[in-house]
């Protein structure tokens, strides 16, 4: 009996110290609250962004927590299912985020922030339920080109070009003189979709008029015009490095970041990693995506990119709305696109940004046809998605397995076992 | 007597129930749960909507399913096999060479060990640096030999990614068969083999007549081990070659297109837990069915040698 006795004492004792342990409240009476993102090398920046919000707000503490991007979402769905998620978290544009939405576990956030209402309509559509209801701020978006080593173009007196002819004589010269002409691997396939596809394709397969027409149905990835777009991407590919087969994602960056190649197709989150590896805004330069011909409106993949929404069973719902109201705020846009050049922030207001990389990759927006990645909206919502099936095929045409019109039929192909417009 | 024996018996429960409710909650459970999952369907975080077969159809009859599915499934066999090939071979003659008495063999045996003890992850980073086509130090020791011509994008080319993916996978777990076999010949009774070259055996009938058959039942545990791990490696995939497989799909086995399938969003390859769950079952019948068959075998095997 005495024994029983003592287990349970025991027992209890553990419980409690667990129970005490736990919900995340700090010592001092503040409230933590955990942020997590796909982005591991935001670390350091973020936490500068996040100390102005907790010297403004001494009560509460933000802590930055991201995941590996390429778990990012096995890992959020895992958590929020299981109830150990963040307090805030980074929400993917159309489908993906939607599908979380789906599951009742996001905060709408109309009510909550009364400011959304202001935020361009394309950006609130990509984080919007087909009820109009708003789960995420939209919060970063992002868009593609092409990098330079200036030192490289200038060695060879070489313009930046305007127009695709211009362009493939620019990368003639370059090869000629034996530059590494890109740094651009084929190892993985969504750097070939998200960037070369999307971003300099959208000028050959008729920008975001053929996105919408895609969706619609009175187009399809076999018609000459997207065609057309394959074997226009499908000339760059003798401009590629030695053994690009096999060079992934991260070696891509290290190439060309320690200026190991003249250019780098790329999109504008890079910058900063550029930066970091020694090619910041003086070494380098961005043109916008070639057009056809001089004087073409240019056609320009403005992907919306992140979100930020808040986990409705947060212990903490009083902070992380108060963290969220700020997050809409233009201080919030201004320190973040501050911090994080090449990430756009969708809050209306003017800024000044002081990178000239992200000064004209926002400039090139002007006049231009804005459009977001071919595939991504609806027809990637199902699997076989679109995307997967763009890397599939992107990366055989690289790799000499299959023509340009050949990767072209395997994307409709496999959209056309599930997807109706 | 009776009475006193049967309550040993009881007894006995109690030693196997700690584990057996640990195993229960934390393996039983779950796999008859994923199994259950298998036949349900739908967009959410867990499928409520049943489908009955349907998810079993799909991946073995509907494009693309079928595809990529028979597709890991040959590959796995190729890497299995592969994986088999170079690591029983290289490790049965290093384990005789180490049995030999010579010189460094005590300290060659802990050494072949070390990779084993290396962290997957680590290792496959540490070979997708070696055969990195910018940097990577193999191709640079192929041009120091002048076989420059022979320079390849070894991870990027649909014919060599998966031999290189087998071969690391084997380099790192080499030292586990070294020490399952040196462990199976110092077993063999020295006079047998004392008898042996007393009768004029040389070194290959030596180890053909006496080693091998002593040792079978080890190389039937090795093997087994190896079916064990390689139908169910995700690992090396996932650190060499993404959990896409790449390239092409060439290097996707059961473990990466189960992880691939079941945790990634449609966006990125996903098919939705249900079909995760699919794909998961059939690696376990699989698995299991493929352990019994292999312990069938060896058994008789060795009743037919003793």
């Amino acid at each position: 009996m005495r024994k029983t006795a003592v287990l349970a004492l025991v027992l209890l004792t553990l419980v409690a110290g667990i129970s005490m342990a736990g919900g995340g409240r700090e010592a001092e009476g503040t409230t933590k609250l955990v942020f997590t993102s796909w982005r591991t090398e935001d670390i350091e920046r973020m936490n500068r962004i996040n100390q102005v919000f907790m010297d403004e707000n001494p009560d509460i503490v933000v802590e930055f927590q991201p995941i590996k991007d390429t778990e990012y979402d096995a890992q959020l769905k895992s958590s929020l299912e299981t109830g150990v998620a963040a307090d805030i978290v980074f929400l993917r544009s159309y489908d993906a985020g939607l599908q979380i939405w789906d599951t009742g576990i996001l905060l709408p956030l109309n009510d909550v922030v009364p400011a959304l209402a202001d935020f361009p309509g394309s950006a609130r559509g990509a984080w919007s339920s087909p009820e109009d209801d708003l789960y995420a701020v939209p919060f970063v978006g992002v868009t593609h080109g092409v990098y330079y080593q200036k030192a490289i173009f200038d060695k060879y007196g070489l313009e930046v070009p305007e127009t695709w002819d211009e362009f493939i004589s620019v990368c003639e010269r370059l090869d000629a003189n034996g530059e590494t002409v890109f740094a651009q691997g084929t190892k993985e396939g969504w750097p070939l979709y998200e960037v070369i596809f999307s971003g300099l394709g959208a000028n050959f397969y008729g920008g975001e008029q053929a996105r919408q027409d895609l969706m619609a149905g009175a187009v399809k990835l076999t018609d000459p015009q997207f065609v057309r777009a394959f074997e226009t991407l499908n000339e760059l590919q003798p401009f590629f490095p030695a053994g690009y087969e096999a060079i992934d994602y991260v070696s891509m960056q290290q190439m060309f970041g320690t200026g190991q190649a003249a250019m780098f197709i790329g999109g504008s989150w890079e910058i900063g990693i550029f930066e970091d590896l020694g090619s910041g805004q003086s070494e380098i330069g961005f043109f916008p995506p070639p057009v056809e011909n001089r004087g073409d409106r240019l056609s320009y993949c403005f992907h919306v990119d992140a979100g930020i929404g808040i986990n409705a069973e947060s212990e903490n719902l009083d902070a992380a709305k108060r963290y969220i109201e700020w997050a809409s705020s233009p201080e919030f846009a201004q320190l973040f696109m501050e911090e994080l050049p090449g990430f756009f922030a969708y809050t209306p207001g003017s800024y000044s940004l002081s990178n000239s990389l992200a000064n004209d990759m926002i400039a090139a927006v002007e006049g231009a046809d804005v459009t977001v990645r071919t595939v991504w909206e609806k027809m990637s919502a199902q699997s076989p998605s679109g995307n997967t099936l763009m890397w599939e095929a992107l990366i055989d045409m690289y790799n000499g397995i299959k023509t340009p019109a050949e990767a072209a039929a395997h994307v409709q192909r496999g959209l056309d076992t599930w997807y109706r417009p | 007597m009776l009475r006193q024996e049967g309550k040993r018996r009881w007894f006995l429960v109690w030693y196997i129930l700690p584990a057996l409710v640990v195993y229960t909650a934390f393996m039983l459970v779950p796999i008859i749960n994923s199994m259950r999952l298998s036949f349900f369907s739908g967009d959410g975080l867990i499928p409520n909507e049943f489908v009955g077969f349907d998810n079993y159809i799909k991946l073995f009859a509907e494009y693309p399913f079928n595809e990529r599915f028979w597709n890991a499934f040959f590959n796995n066999i190729k890497f299995f096999v592969m994986v088999t090939l170079y690591q029983n071979i290289l490790g049965f003659l290093m384990a005789v060479l180490l049995t030999r008495g010579l010189r460094f063999s005590a300290f060659l045996r802990k050494l072949s060990f070390i990779p084993t003890t290396l962290s997957v992850l680590v290792v496959g980073f540490l070979f997708s640096m070696i055969f990195n086509p910018v940097w990577g130090v193999f191709d640079q020791i192929l041009r120091v030999l002048g076989l420059e011509s022979l320079i390849r994008p070894w991870l990027g080319d649909r014919l060599t990614a998966l031999p290189i993916v087998s071969m690391v996978v084997s380099w790192q777990f080499f030292g586990e068969s070294i020490i399952f076999y040196t462990a199976g010949i110092d077993a063999i009774d020295d006079e047998m083999l004392e008898a042996a070259r007393i009768d004029g055996a040389g070194f290959f009938s030596e180890i053909w007549h006496i080693i091998l058959p002593s040792i079978l039942p080890v190389v039937g545990i090795v093997t087994i081990l190896i079916f064990v791990g390689d139908f169910t490696q995700f690992d090396i995939i996932y650190a060499m070659s993404t959990s896409m497989g790449n390239p092409g799909y060439s290097t996707d086995i059961f473990g990466s297109l189960f992880y691939r399938t079941a945790f990634s969003s449609p966006e990125r390859g996903g098919w939705g837990m249900g079909m995760g769950a699919a794909v998961a079952t059939i690696m376990f019948v699989f698995v299991f069915v493929g352990v019994g068959l292999f312990l069938i075998f060896f058994n008789r095997r060795r009743s037919k040698l003793s």
